[in-house]
């Protein structure tokens, strides 16, 4: 049973292990091959993930296996499938960008694989040693993958800025995981029902007792920090720009969504159970009772810092990224409402935001394969240009913004619900109106595309641009979900629910 | 509860042209324009149907008709519900309606990207349909949001030369609205404790259990939404820049349809759901629907601009609509109702005829114009019959909602009548006043030997003005759909 668990990572491994060798024997177009190899270990590991699903949802893989540094439970699953898919969809986008770009395509394809691999290491385990490493693995995978662009001075700034703040994150979330095993006395993660007792004090169950919950609430903070660092919270995401705009487009596409997926996965593992769990008394109970707040602080912050700053963004890139960090400030809340709808909404968020984000850098990286720039003025007149790759990006963009029926609405329509049941109407009144903010952003790019006329005749004569089968496919795909998701809410939102329920 | 699923045809036959058209060649514009026609003229055909057999055995429940029902999202009580019922029939109806005469009038007025326009306009058609066919609040916001983006590229792709302005105006004040909106119903949900989206169940349950204070915040959130739909001064700004720039067949559509969203989710939402805060702030409604009526006839007298005077006449008349439903009496209520229909066809009308007369002199300068009766006598004929039933002539459609409106305010206050009959003298001068300049006098030299309306023109022209006419003469034509909903509302309020 064990090992039929980590069948996906165990396929991820060894198809990026192979990618390596195979690469040594790769030469010129024939380099597409580690391309290929590596979208079939991926979608290999996705069926492996989706087998498990429904042995997950009956609660049979909940572990612990080996000392509780592997679970699986619905949770876990859940997100290796989100994972899996992700990498998929972003290699699908990468082939033809990178061979376009000469960047090594056997490098560029085992680093992603890596990367998924440690992504699903952190949503897979209770374990705060397996957690961090996971963490690193993808951190580590990351920074090569920003500055593989050798030729471009920016690509290394990317690089150098996202592994400087990536080693600083990384040093503060070891430091909190420190205290917090000093404060829990155990590497392993409580849940919730189990947290509770040892809280209590004298639980029935041989749960121990919690030595230290002060240690345990400072330590808390520390992690706040560093995941905040890791997800591009406000203040913690001054490096995401740089390293957003200067990494080739496809990594800057897996970037937004699937390291920092990842860390709000190892985020509600780690918090879950302190939030939803009942209120102790003490100073310690008030310490960590303070959770909440600041998660609440941290998700005002960092949507309106977000969506204002990319309201003057000119680079595509780097508006996707101030985007990417409104978003993050979204998701928060379903943190700060601290009920179990609000972890099933951060859950059903993480996918529609997947979907729809992709879908978004899908568009960017089709045209910039076929010599459009990545300036928010090159789009200008691209709906008589490119109308198929205009009204994509629209669709896209609707989704982001919000509005029905895109899965982009149903996840802020879950995310308003926990709030206001929570009694925290303020905060979704916030939403509303970072939301009316966000629409300017999207909108210059949406008038760039429609409402202008296309500046110079010649961009007009540069004739129809075609999607190659792959990026095509991976376009195709993020749209289909992006409707989808909203449609399937019912499953979809009832399996984050289950997932979450079990944290 | 099952039968032919009317409601659902209605709705979802034009997204199905929309998907046709979009997957056509581009240069096929002779095809796209049968496939819109032909795809908005079936939810009329139908609109017709259930008009024909309205008392007769259609399916009724919870006092709505054809009601269909399917469950979508039940872990939270959402649920495909259809129904219309004597409030939304009409609009339906007017939507139908509309929707098809307005592909008609773009068939030669739209000369580029004629495939977007239509799919467009289609799915514009769809959002409309659904937001008055809705019975579960989540499917009523869906499709209130639908509306929203084709609407934008309609105007900011085909409108006139600030139509950039006015098509990002338009969205963010609707976007902002409707989501203040969707904070309301999530707190209508949530107060409840219903575990449903239903409009009827809240709508039964929301008096009781929610506490009084609470359900005047959920009322205001609501009025957001709705107001700006309206639109209620102060949130007007962003109507006379949006029909002004939209192209015509669109200020049709934003007029005629459109803006009875707004008084609709009054009729159909606040006051039925929550009646104790609707009597709390009758004063409000009251006070705004007066500065609607007299603030909108004095800026229209203003301008010089004819598609401008239009817009803010609209302003005008929605105040009506506010003043009836603060009067709150039957034939108030009704009244309101009445108006949302009559002006829905009036509006219309005068919004085709100001873009015929442009299409004609590329002007629309009152003082530009003089002479119009000489040069093109059927167009002015029809402009001046429409610009009589927009004043209040008895006869005429505008006249009975007016009169309804007044009559039933009459019984709560004197003063708000009078007031408003202020605001009708200053909506008869200036469409007089009107008239008088573009009309009549020494036709311009550069104006002779302009063409008069063509016979598709005249095809849109005649069914609004015969529907103008047949309401204006009989109105027990409409009544027999408002009474039952207008004694209704009545009731929830504890009134009469």
């Amino acid at each position: 049973m064990e090992w039929n668990l980590v069948l996906p990572e165990l396929i991820v491994t060894g198809t990026g292990l192979g990618v390596l060798l195979l690469d040594l024997f790769l030469t010129g177009g024939g380099r597409r091959a580690a391309g290929y190899t590596g979208l079939a270990g991926l979608a290999a590991a996705l069926v492996a993930a989706l087998r498990l699903m429904p042995a997950a949802g009956r609660g049979e893989l909940a572990g612990p296996f080996w000392q509780g540094m592997v679970v699986g439970d619905q949770f876990a699953v859940l997100f290796k499938v989100l994972f899996l898919a992700v990498g998929l969809v972003v290699l699908m986008l990468a082939v033809d960008f990178v061979e376009r770009r000469r960047m090594p395509a056997g490098e560029f394809t085992a680093l992603i694989l890596f990367a998924v691999l440690g992504m699903m290491l952190m949503a897979g385990s209770r374990d705060l040693i397996v957690i961090y490493l996971g963490l690193e693995t993808t951190a580590v995978a990351s920074y090569v993958l920003a500055g593989l662009l050798r030729d471009d001075v920016r690509s290394g700034e990317a690089a150098i800025k996202y592994f400087l703040t990536g080693a600083l994150a990384s040093a503060v979330i070891l430091f909190g995981m420190s205290l917090v095993f000093g404060g829990l006395g155990s590497t392993g993660l409580p849940n919730a029902s189990a947290l509770a007792e040892a809280l209590a004090g004298a639980g029935p169950s041989a749960a121990p007792a919690v030595p230290s919950p002060l240690l345990l609430a400072v330590g808390l903070v520390l992690l706040v920090a560093g995941f905040g660092f890791k997800v591009a919270l406000v203040p913690f995401h001054f490096w995401a720009p740089d390293a957003y705009e200067g990494a080739p487009t496809p990594v800057t596409a897996f970037f937004s969504v699937g390291p920092k997926a990842a860390a709000f996965a190892a985020i509600l593992r780690v918090f879950a159970p302190f939030l939803v769990m009942v209120p102790v008394s003490g100073v310690e109970g008030k310490a960590l009772a303070l959770l909440p707040s600041i998660f609440a602080v941290l998700a005002v912050l960092t949507m309106t810092v977000g969506n204002l700053v990319a309201l003057v963004q000119r680079n595509i890139k780097r508006m996707l990224a101030y985007s990417s960090i409104a978003h993050a400030g979204y998701i928060l809340v379903g943190l700060a409402v601290a009920t179990p709808r609000g972890l099933a909404a951060v859950t059903y968020y993480l996918l529609a935001y997947a979907a729809m984000n992709l879908g978004a850098f899908a568009v960017v990286i089709w045209l910039n394969n076929h010599g459009t720039g990545d300036e928010v003025d090159d789009y200008v007149g691209l709906s008589q240009r490119a109308p198929l790759a205009a009204a994509a990006l629209v669709v896209a963009f609707i989704s982001l913004i919000g509005i029905p029926p895109t899965a982009g609405f149903f996840g802020k329509f879950y995310l308003f619900m926990a709030a206001v049941e929570a009694n925290m109407a303020w905060l979704a009144v916030l939403m509303v109106v970072n939301t009316a903010i966000s629409v300017g952003y999207y909108y210059a790019v949406v008038r760039n595309m429609y409402l202008q006329p296309a500046a110079e005749p010649g961009a007009r004569a540069a004739g129809p641009v075609p999607a190659t089968p792959l990026v095509g496919t991976a376009l195709s795909v993020t749209l289909v979900a992006v409707l989808a998701l909203g449609l399937l809410f019912e499953p979809l939102a009832r399996l984050a629910g289950l997932a979450c329920g079990g944290l | 509860m099952s039968g032919f699923p009317y409601l659902t045809l209605m709705t979802f036959v034009p997204l199905a042209g929309t998907i046709l058209i979009l997957l056509l060649p581009r240069d096929r514009v002779e095809t796209i324009k049968r496939v819109a026609a032909l795809f908005s003229l079936v939810p009329l055909v139908l609109a017709f149907a259930v008009w024909a057999q309205w008392d007769q055995a259609l399916p009724r429940a919870y006092g709505m008709v054809l009601l269909e029902h399917a469950e979508w999202i039940p872990s939270l009580g959402i649920s495909y519900t259809m129904g219309t019922d004597g409030l939304s029939f009409p609009l339906v109806f007017l939507t139908a309606l509309l929707t098809f005469l307005a592909v008609v009038a773009s068939w030669h007025m739209i000369s580029h990207r004629q495939k977007d326009f239509f799919a467009l306009l289609l799915l514009l058609e769809t959002g409309m349909m659904g937001v008055f066919l809705a019975l579960d609040y989540v499917v009523f916001y869906v499709f209130w949001e639908l509306v929203l983006v084709p609407m934008y590229f309609l105007i900011g792709i085909w409108g006139g030369p600030r139509r950039e302005y006015a098509a990002i105006k338009f969205f963010i004040y609707t976007l902002v609205g409707s989501v203040v909106m969707l904070v309301g119903i999530l707190a209508l949900y949530f107060g409840t404790g219903a575990e449903t989206f239903n409009m009827m169940e809240i709508a039964a349950a929301a008096e009781s259990r929610i506490p009084a204070r609470t359900q005047l915040w959920i009322f205001l959130a609501l009025y957001l939404g709705f107001a700006v739909k309206v639109p209620v001064f102060p949130f007007h700004t962003w109507l006379p820049d949006a029909h002004v720039e939209a192209p015509t067949p669109i200020s049709v559509v934003l007029a005629a349809i459109l803006l009875k969203m707004g008084t609709y989710g009054f009729l159909r939402i606040s006051y039925p759901t929550l009646p104790d805060a609707a009597k709390h702030f009758v004063v409000m409604f009251a006070a705004l629907g007066l500065v609607n009526i007299i603030y909108g006839a004095l800026t229209a007298m203003a301008q010089k601009d004819l598609k401008k005077l239009v817009a803010y006449s609209s302003i005008s008349h929605m105040g009506f609509v506010l003043l009836g439903l603060a009067a709150g009496t039957p034939l108030a209520i009704a009244g309101a109702m009445y108006m949302n229909i009559s002006h829905g066809l009036i509006s219309g009308m005068l919004f085709l005829m100001v873009g015929a007369i442009y299409d004609r002199t590329h002007t629309r300068e009152i003082p530009a114009l003089r002479g119009l009766y000489v040069t093109v006598p059927v167009i002015a004929t029809v402009l001046a019959f429409t610009a009589f039933a927009n004043l209040g002539l008895p006869g005429l459609a505008g006249f009975i909602a007016e009169f309804f409106v007044l009559a039933g305010t009459f019984p709560v206050s004197v003063t708000w009548v009078a007031m408003a009959v202020v605001g009708m003298l200053v909506v008869a001068g200036f469409n007089l006043w009107m008239m008088q300049r573009i009309l009549m006098g020494e036709p311009k030299q550069e104006y002779a030997g302009l063409p008069d309306a063509r016979p598709i023109e005249l095809f849109t022209y005649v069914p609004v003005v015969a529907l103008i006419l047949v309401l204006g003469v009989a109105p027990g034509v409409l009544m027999r759909f408002l009474n039952g909903p207008a004694l209704e509302i009545v009731q929830r309020l504890g009134g009469m």
